[in-house]
């Protein structure tokens, strides 16, 4: 029995209502409990910071896309290597960091809890072998079913139950957490060199539009009572005036559920785009966030782009293929066959180019413009927007208006004319950037009840400790105090152990995947399914039987039941 | 100041040694430097016979000259930006990376990768140089920026690969794809080669003997006078959209 | 007993739907494999006790003995070689990096003889590919380039192209045109709709040429290039440009002809040039059934697919200089280990007269070329017979292996799980 107790901390856990309350944490066998013996080891906070640990909600990290991204570009690699020290292995990488890397800079920002954001099911056990050496997160992974042969016919036919019925199959073979939609009915068109044009347009021989397949989707996913609901990145991603395509995807979704948002909404800053061409390239991110702040059954993340190089990588073949025509620069695609697919490109944003000046102020109003901050997270998508440990500088925009005025003369003087950007006065506090970064992430991904977020006797003990007396700083004037502080934390603490202090991993871990299964009745189980069995292996090149991915990958896991109603 | 290193005797192996501290600005500090070994670190009087003549008080004015078996030894004036390197001999990979600033001299044959990723200075090899001389790092667009490289005897595969900016000149004959990817810079080959300036975007490339295995995607543009030498120029690499220039004296096609 | 779907560990075919018939804990019957699987399941004659090389002769050591052997002579070695990888399971493969990473060696794999040039272009320019099903179902014109399937992998045309039935084509025989690229006429180029001889070395030129054909600036093309004539160029870029979904795959024909690594590059070029007409992809025909999978393991884990050097703490890349055949060349490397892998059948003979100076440990269920090297050898299980564990295949599917039968072989993964174990305690101490 271990015992650990967190003395004088300034805690912030927006889940339980608690704003700045000096309190001891008490942690045993890596679970909070409301008291612990003498014979616990002491932590003094000294009345820093605390909060429960961080979660991404929408990050790229593990298997394949992510691997070709690391693959393809070893002048990436070269940056940031780090030798093998103690029980910590070596590390290289900037924007695409090896899983080590990953790990460990996530760790050393505070960071517990990762959800990655697109894994195609054919290839979940690449997903899985990456997530066993991401070893200091709890990890989960978005499954992918844009493109999926079986639920596109389903939808077709108006078959709502089979859609689920199928999804729960998938769900349950590839140890997948949550449904990921990116750009619904494109990635299949493409594997024609097609793409959708919006949500009205057919996909090719299959014959179902994006909103079918949208609004066919979250019904089904309601249906299997998932933890989290389904998560999309929309059509036309990255397209001047793409914004009334967001709008009409959103407009779609009703609000079927009463914990948590019946849609997530990924990245939306690359959906947020007014003007009809590059020339006339504007933000569109009010109508959006008013749009968000009427519905609580959405829920957003910023996908936030900050200058610099970095790698694009999503599912969205397409889109990366228009990035290639673009900026030449090496290109790789990978579709999936009878599911989904992926394209990666290396990106540079400049602060000298009106366009990215442009999309870097649109992820900040996304945040500033949205009234609750449980419906607008933080994220860049990454490494998409920028990789992840520029995530203090945007916690430190957010706070401060004279960092984002500073930032702003820096960049293309004719963004002035595009954005509402340096007119908003809001400043973020230390609350509402605690919920931005763990607690809203927790509760739309559905893990408060599974111990994520919050700090709740027997909740995970994943803590967070940054070196900063909020009652000593003032965020809006000393923001580079904020990003200095959410850059390392003072102790993380991953299920009741220390894993990072001061900038320094401690340990080599043993996380654990959460994963869902949903029960079905015998009628919907697509196990049994003669269709289902016969199209699989006539179609897919890996026989049924081969194709879910085996217990030995799991580790230790974190297996959700839910009841489906089918 | 004039630092003398003297390499002892080796062992049996010809396990590589890695001497980026070999830079003139670091003999300002004295020669309390490492140098390795594969996995093994060791002094640098482990190595060589040191001796030091003179002082300075910039980089500027320290010349670091090399004896011996230094074939071994790789990463020589990697990041130099000013002062002499001299070395006897013949050099390892990896000579003068990254260099800004300063000379690198080779009286013997130099390995892989000399001057890679060069920014300024000068080096001169007066033995022959191998693969990938005055190159770029795998995955890079930019190989060369700035600087020049002379060697001369003949050079390896993929002389200038991504090159950039800055002069690279080779005396003897290149192998094969010399300017491969080229986009900017000047790169002059005497002698023959095979397959120059392949998928070129810019740039000029000379040869002044004879392509051979000449690539069908450049478009004769005409002869021209280029210091006392007829050549013929061509425009390309057409497959790539190029716009760099081609000149040689004379040309092979492989068909 | 008959196992169905059970996993072939030869090429990067990666097939998983082989029936292995197994009686007294032997493997008597393979149905659906080719001739290359079906020998690898049969394989008989396994070395039957770890070995030390003992003057002239071998002497039967304990696996404990053997593996202590290794443990000691990688520990001590200024700059250790870990070499093969492509022939075992990837959770083998992740100890061989921690192990290379802890003794601060070499960890190189059969890339780097085969498909290293590949990787090397994808690095400068990408890759358009996708999973075989991909091709399966819809391509219509298929393009092999120096690769002969027939012979090396002889199930490609019957899963996933020439053969196989798709869900977009109606008639796939009929549906589908192949187009055979090579310098000899192979046995493949005999089933082809339409073969394209180049001369030796040719291939650049002739992927220059047909980059700028679709382009559409014919007019400087001369009228032959590397021995193919100007009219087949044009005829062959607009099949591409007509095809509804155009596949390359490519051999090592392609991968080691004069200028490697360029020659991909090109090809890849050539094939991001018609992906602005029509949909068309390429991709590697890896040789080894886990190739891909030391590729991916070692990018995970250390950033790079293959040649990653740890001498210096931090995983330094650089093929050509950290590539297992060039280390072994220039006799820059004091002890090897050797797993999965039979470098003397294939290294140059500069390479194997100092394997023959160096200690040397090799894991392997057979005696190969390479035993005659070695110092130790240590027989293993086979992966996809009696251990089990992933492979990637060479689209970079994941497919688990399976164990058909039992023996009292230990796994690669064990045997080096207790070597890097005896290391780390040495270094403790």
């Amino acid at each position: 029995m271990t015992e650990l107790l967190v003395k004088n901390a300034c805690v912030i856990d927006p889940l339980r209502g608690i704003n700045a309350e000096m309190m001891d944490i008490a942690i045993r066998d890596g679970k909070i409990v409301e008291e612990v013996s003498d014979a616990a080891e002491v932590i003094d906070a000294r009345g820093m910071l605390t909060m429960p640990g961080g979660v991404d909600s929408h990050t790229h990290i593990c298997g394949t896309k992510v691997n070709f991204g690391r693959y393809m570009s070893p002048e990436d690699m070269r940056a940031g290597r780090t030798p093998r020290r103690g029980p910590l292995h070596a590390t290289s990488g900037y924007s695409v960091p090896t899983t080590y890397g990953n790990s460990y800079r996530y760790s050393v920002m505070g960071y517990t809890t990762l959800l990655e954001g697109a894994m195609a099911p054919l290839e979940a056990r690449h997903t899985h072998e990456e997530f066993i050496y991401t070893p200091l997160q709890d990890t989960m992974a978005n499954t992918l079913f844009d493109g999926n042969w079986a639920i596109m016919e389903a939808i077709r036919d108006g078959d709502i139950k089979r859609v689920a019925a199928i999804i729960a199959w998938t769900l349950r073979a590839v140890k997948g957490f949550a449904v990921k939609l990116t750009n619904p009915g494109g990635t299949e068109a493409w594997q024609w060199g097609k793409n959708v044009s919006c949500i009205r347009d057919p996909v090719p021989y299959f014959e179902v539009t994006p909103a079918e397949i949208i609004r066919s989707i979250v019904e089904a996913n309601e249906l299997l009572g998932l933890p989290h609901s389904v998560h999309l990145h929309a059509n036309n991603l990255g397209t001047p005036g793409n914004y009334t395509c967001t709008l009409g995807s959103l407009g779609l979704i009703p609000d079927l559920n009463e914990k948590r948002q019946t849609l997530y909404a990924t990245h939306v800053q690359f959906h947020a785009y007014g003007g009809s061409g590059w020339k006339d390239f504007c933000s569109k991110s009010e109508p959006i966030a008013r749009f968000v702040s009427m519905r609580p059954q959405i829920v957003m993340d910023m996908g936030q782009v900050m200058f610099g190089r970095t790698t694009t990588m999503t599912a969205d073949g397409p889109m990366e293929f228009n990035l290639y025509r673009l900026h030449h620069e090496k290109w790789s695609n990978h579709d999936v066959e009878l599911e989904t697919g992926s394209g990666i490109i290396p990106v540079i944003y400049r602060r000298k180019n009106l366009v990215n000046s442009i999309m870097w102020a649109i992820g900040l109003e996304l945040a500033l413009l949205t009234k609750s901050p449980w419906q607008c997270l933080l994220t860049t998508d990454n490494p998409n927007g920028a990789p992840f440990v520029k995530y203090p500088e945007i916690v430190a925009l957010l706070m401060s208006k004279k960092y984002r005025d500073a930032e702003f003369a820096t960049i293309h003087p004719d963004t002035e004319a595009r954005v509402p950007l340096p007119a908003i006065e809001r400043e973020m506090d230390w609350y509402e950037i605690a919920v931005m970064t763990r607690a809203g992430q927790a509760k739309a991904l559905g893990l408060q009840d599974l111990g994520k977020g919050h700090l709740a006797p027997g909740a995970d003990a994943d803590v967070a400790i940054y070196p900063l007396h909020i009652d000593e700083v003032d965020p809006s004037a000393e923001y580079q105090k904020v990003i200095d502080a959410f850059s390392r934390t003072e102790y993380t603490i991953k299920r009741g152990r220390v894993v990072a202090r001061r900038g320094e991993c401690l340990v080599d871990g043993s996380n654990a995947t959460f994963w869902v299964r949903p029960k079905v009745s015998e009628n919907y189980d697509m196990g049994k399914d003669p269709d289902f069995i016969e199209k699989f292996d006539r179609y897919y090149t890996v026989r049924m039987r081969n194709y879910p991915v085996q217990e030995e990958y799991l580790n230790r896991n974190r297996c959700i039941e839910t009841e489906a109603r089918i | 100041m004039k630092v003398t290193l003297a390499m002892k005797p080796a062992g049996k192996w010809f396990i590589p040694i890695e001497a980026e501290s070999i830079v003139p600005k670091n003999f300002l500090a004295g020669t309390d430097l490492s140098v390795w070994r594969g996995n093994r670190e060791l002094r640098l009087d482990d190595v060589f016979s040191v001796s030091v003549e003179g002082d300075a008080d910039r980089a500027e004015d320290v010349e670091v000259v090399l004896s011996g078996e230094t074939f071994r030894l790789k990463r020589v004036g990697e990041y130099m930006d000013g002062g002499r390197i001299t070395i006897f001999g013949g050099i390892g990979m990896h000579c003068g990376n990254f260099m800004s600033g300063g000379t690198i001299e080779v009286h013997g044959n130099a390995d892989g990768w000399l001057g890679r990723e060069m920014a300024g200075g000068a080096i001169i090899c007066r033995g022959d140089a191998a693969d990938y001389c005055a190159s770029g790092y795998r995955g890079g667009r930019k190989g060369m920026t700035g600087g020049t490289v002379e060697v001369f005897g003949r050079v390896g595969d993929f002389l200038a690969e991504n090159l950039a900016g800055g002069t690279v000149t080779v005396h003897g004959d290149a192998g094969d794809m010399p300017g491969a990817e080229m986009r900017g810079g000047t790169l002059v080959v005497h002698g023959d080669c095979s397959r120059p300036g392949a998928n070129m975007k810019g740039g000029s490339c000379y040869v002044y003997g004879t392509a051979q295995a000449m690539l069908p995607t450049f478009r004769k543009i005409g002869t021209v006078r280029h210091e006392g030498r007829t050549l013929i120029r061509f425009a390309g690499d057409i497959a790539n959209r190029g716009k760099g220039n081609l000149f040689v004296k004379g040309y092979e096609y492989l068909d | 007993m008959i196992v169905k779907d059970a996993v072939c560990p030869f090429c990067g075919c990666l097939c998983d739907d082989i029936e292995v018939e197994v009686e007294d804990d032997r493997v008597v019957a393979v149905a659906n494999a080719c001739e290359l699987g079906m020998t690898k399941f049969m394989g008989e004659r396994r070395m039957k006790n770890p070995i030390l090389r003992d003057g002239d002769r071998w002497k039967d050591i304990t696996y404990d003995e053997a593996i202590r052997y290794a443990a000691d002579a990688l520990l001590s070695a200024e700059r250790p070689l870990l070499y093969g990888w492509s022939g075992t399971h990837g959770e083998a493969q992740c100890v061989g990096v921690h192990m290379a990473e802890l003794i601060h060696g070499v960890i190189d794999n059969t890339s780097s003889v085969c498909h290293g040039p590949s990787i090397l272009a994808i690095q400068e320019v990408g890759h358009p590919g996708c999973t075989l099903g991909v091709v399966k179902n819809r391509a219509d014109l298929v393009i092999y380039w120096g690769s002969n399937p027939i012979d090396a992998h002889p199930r490609h045309l019957s899963r996933y192209t020439r053969y196989a039935e798709g869900f977009f084509l109606e008639n796939a025989f009929r549906d589908r045109k192949v187009i055979v690229v090579d310098i000899r006429k192979t046995e493949t180029a005999n089933i082809a709709d339409e073969f394209v001889q180049i001369k030796p070395g040719g291939d650049y030129a002739v992927l220059s040429a047909l980059r700028a054909i679709v382009q559409g600036k014919t007019d400087t093309i001369p009228r032959t290039v590397a021995g193919v004539t100007r009219e087949q160029l044009i005829r062959v870029a607009n099949l591409c440009k007509a095809a509804k979904f155009g596949a390359v795959y490519f051999g090592l024909g392609l991968t080691m002809t004069q200028g490697k690594y360029k020659n991909i590059r090109n090809a890849i070029e050539l094939v991001s040039e018609l992906s602005r007409h029509t949909k068309f992809t390429i991709s590697a025909m890896r040789g080894h059934y886990n190739v891909y999978g030391s590729n991916e393991v070692n990018t995970w884990m250390t950033g790079y697919p293959f040649g990653i050097d740890y001498s210096r703490g931090i995983a330094f890349y650089n093929p050509g200089e950290t590539t297992a055949v060039d280390i072994l060349a220039r006799k820059a490397c004091d002890a090897a280990l050797v797993v999965g892998s039979d470098p003397a059948a294939h290294f140059p003979r500069k390479c194997l007269e100092h394997l023959a100076d160096i200690p040397v440990v090799q894991l392997d269920p057979y005696p190969n070329a390479t035993t005659a090297f070695c110092n130790v050898q240590i027989p293993v299980a086979v992966t996809g017979v009696d251990a089990e564990g992933t492979a990637y295949r060479m689209d970079g599917v994941p497919i688990r292996t399976r164990k058909v039968l039992s023996t009292d072989y230990p796994s690669d993964r064990e045997v080096l799980a207790r070597m890097y174990a005896l290391m780390q305690e040495a270094l403790e101490r």
